[in-house]
């Protein structure tokens, strides 16, 4: 039984889900290594080293997580619905190993420039992945007819030659370079300054809300192109804006964190299990999971082996794996495309 | 004027010719059936019909303009598709599979208005599935869900409604079923209907004229008394069998060679 979804209800949820980002947020910002009180938190700027832990440190680092879980979650819906399928992730049409052999590159370099804040690393992974996204795409739409099947063809070789690419850098890189690019490959996040913050956090919503104004299209072409086109929708002009909206907001996500996985691909899945596929719904809700989810993954990265942290693209993977099972498992009859 | 009026259409894939010089016309508030062997390019000529190829040659007009003259959406106006039923791969509801007929006509916020939901619930009720209304698509049977499909078409609001093999997989209580809803919408609601099939003696019982489409590039259009003969079967087909007459309309029976009741067999 599913309930359709109504604008009254949709906002309902999403302010729900807003206060409680929120409120997980600020509850893992007091969670740390350095214990620090409410209190002294509250006197304010300049008063007390705790505001500046729980502000400029753990905040900060917590809205970061949030960008980024809020990000990869709806890229993950976006390509599910576009490929119309449901093992899709934002990294599937070669991102993860543009941005990766991006990151390589710039690791192997060993340039110390920074462009508006940003890293070597951060720059040339935002570049490779939309540049790979690109050529994909442009793969893809030479290739022919089925739309779909050449596009997860070209990112699947994309992606398999770019690996390649990366082993053979790897391979005759010094040590430490190697191990950079490792850690980088994990995905982690570090604290980061305020206006790179604002910048991405605002580009990421910016972007959801693009991706949201065309989700009634988005549930027409889960039906197929032909399906939709013949109930009146542009399937090409959705589908390049879904594409560039999605790789963009990727690019992004893996420009500020490196590789983090299963965000985008269970963060979807759940959502739907609950609330139903309409993607109106599902895009922001979505993006509030996501971003929770990695905020809480990303507390545990700090404090598990605390003084020491974890990679959180380590922990997305240890608690995404077994639930996804669990998912497969108990939803496995459910789920129509499980049971052919 | 006919609303649909076809002439010298010609169309050829990368592997070869399909379809040379077809002309016909289908009426307003007209019932055809398009049938054929396989590869005589009847899916070919529904795909031509609704838009999604362009003509190789010749022309297609629907409703006095020609197809290529419409956008997708005006085009969506004019002309609702049913594919062959299949399940998607998310599980949307009936109630949200039909309603996805009017995005088109959504407002800014992306939401459907009470008029959406009134023309729904009347395509639900007219297909008789408006009990499985909450129900997920995956969760029904095909004869259900090709009725959803059908609704989905209705709830389209189009003059022409295009069919490919709606009866396909379905068994012989759901193939009648959807015969009959397709007589109602085109009696109640005037709607034009074309309908690919394989199955022409139901077609026969239903529509008022059958196009037969042959490999070598023929046609033959005419009432079911016209078309169905042991002849032009043969020529179409490339098969033999037994011809009837139930009431009215008539029947083929294709027989084989190991067929027990095949006419010239010898024991």
């Amino acid at each position: 039984m599913t309930k359709t979804v109504t604008p009254g209800k949709l906002l309902l949820k999403v302010a729900v889900g807003f206060v409680l980002l929120l409120a997980v947020m600020m509850l893992c910002a007091l969670v740390g290594t350095q214990k620090i009180s409410l209190a002294n938190v509250f006197a304010g700027p300049g008063g007390h080293i705790d505001y500046i832990i729980f502000v400029r440190v753990r905040l900060a680092r917590a809205v970061l997580a949030a960008t980024v879980g809020a990000a990869l979650a709806c890229a993950g819906v976006v390509f599910q619905g576009l490929l119309r399928n449901p093992l899709a992730d934002p990294y599937i049409l070669g991102i993860s190993s543009g941005a990766g052999l991006g990151a390589v590159i710039a690791v192997i370099s060993g340039f110390s420039w920074t462009l508006w804040g940003r890293s070597p690393i951060a720059v040339f992974a935002f570049a490779g992945a939309l540049g790979t996204v690109w050529l994909v795409w442009l793969i893809g739409r030479l290739a022919g007819r089925s739309n779909v099947t050449s596009l997860l063809l070209a990112g699947v070789v994309v992606n398999a030659f770019f690996s390649a690419i990366i082993m053979f850098l790897t391979s005759i890189a010094k040590s430490d370079q190697v191990f950079s690019t490792i850690f980088w490959l994990m995905g982690n996040m570090t604290e980061e300054q305020f206006h790179v913050l604002w910048l991405s956090g605002g580009f990421v919503i910016a972007g959801v809300i693009a991706l949201f104004y065309i989700s009634p299209q988005l549930n027409v072409i889960s039906f197929g192109e032909g399906d939709a086109r013949s109930m009146g929708v542009n399937t090409m002009a959705v589908q390049t804006i879904a594409f560039a909206v999605a790789a963009a907001i990727t690019a992004v996500a893996v420009s500020l964190s490196g590789l983090i996985g299963f965000v985008g691909l269970i963060v979807p899945h759940g959502v739907r299990l609950v609330f139903g596929p309409d993607h109106r719904q599902l895009l922001p809700l979505s993006a509030i999971v996501g971003a929770i989810f990695l905020v809480v993954c990303d507390t545990a990265a700090r404090i598990v082996v605390a003084p020491a942290q974890l990679p959180v693209g380590v922990v997305t993977a240890i608690v995404g794996g077994p639930f996804f099972l669990v998912l497969l498992i108990r939803h496995a009859r459910k789920v129509g495309w499980l049971v052919k | 004027m006919s609303m649909i009026d076809v002439s010298h259409l010609g169309f050829s894939y990368s592997e070869g010719e399909v379809l040379r010089n077809l002309s016909f016309q289908v009426g307003r508030g007209f019932f055809l059936t398009i049938a054929g062997p396989n590869g005589s390019g009847k899916s070919t000529l529904l795909n031509l019909l609704s838009g999604q190829l362009r003509a190789g040659s010749g022309s297609i007009r629907i409703d006095g303009a020609e197809v290529e003259s419409y956008s997708t959406a005006s085009l969506a106006k004019k002309v609702s598709v049913v594919r062959q039923e299949f399940v998607p791969v998310f599980g949307f509801s009936v109630l949200e599979t039909v309603l996805m007929a009017r995005v088109p006509y959504y407002g800014q916020l992306g939401f459907e208005t009470k008029h959406d939901r009134d023309i729904a619930n009347d395509a639900l009720e007219a297909t008789e599935t408006i009990r499985l209304a909450r129900r997920q698509l995956g969760q029904i049977s095909g004869g259900e869900r090709q009725r959803v499909f059908i609704a989905r078409a209705l709830a389209q609001d189009t003059p022409v409604l295009l069919l490919d093999e709606p009866t396909s997989f379905l068994d012989l209580h759901h193939q009648v079923r959807i015969y009959d809803l397709l007589k109602k919408m085109q009696i109640e609601k005037a709607k034009t209907i074309v309908a690919v099939t394989h199955d022409i003696n139901l077609a026969a019982q239903y529509c008022d004229e059958l196009l037969l489409l042959a490999t070598d590039g023929n046609c033959y259009k005419g009432t079911g008394r016209d078309v169905l003969g042991p002849e032009t079967i043969e020529k179409v087909f490339g098969v033999t069998g037994f011809a009837g007459r139930i009431g009215t309309e008539k029947f083929f029976l294709p027989l084989g060679e190991f067929s027990r009741d095949r006419p010239n067999r010898m024991s």
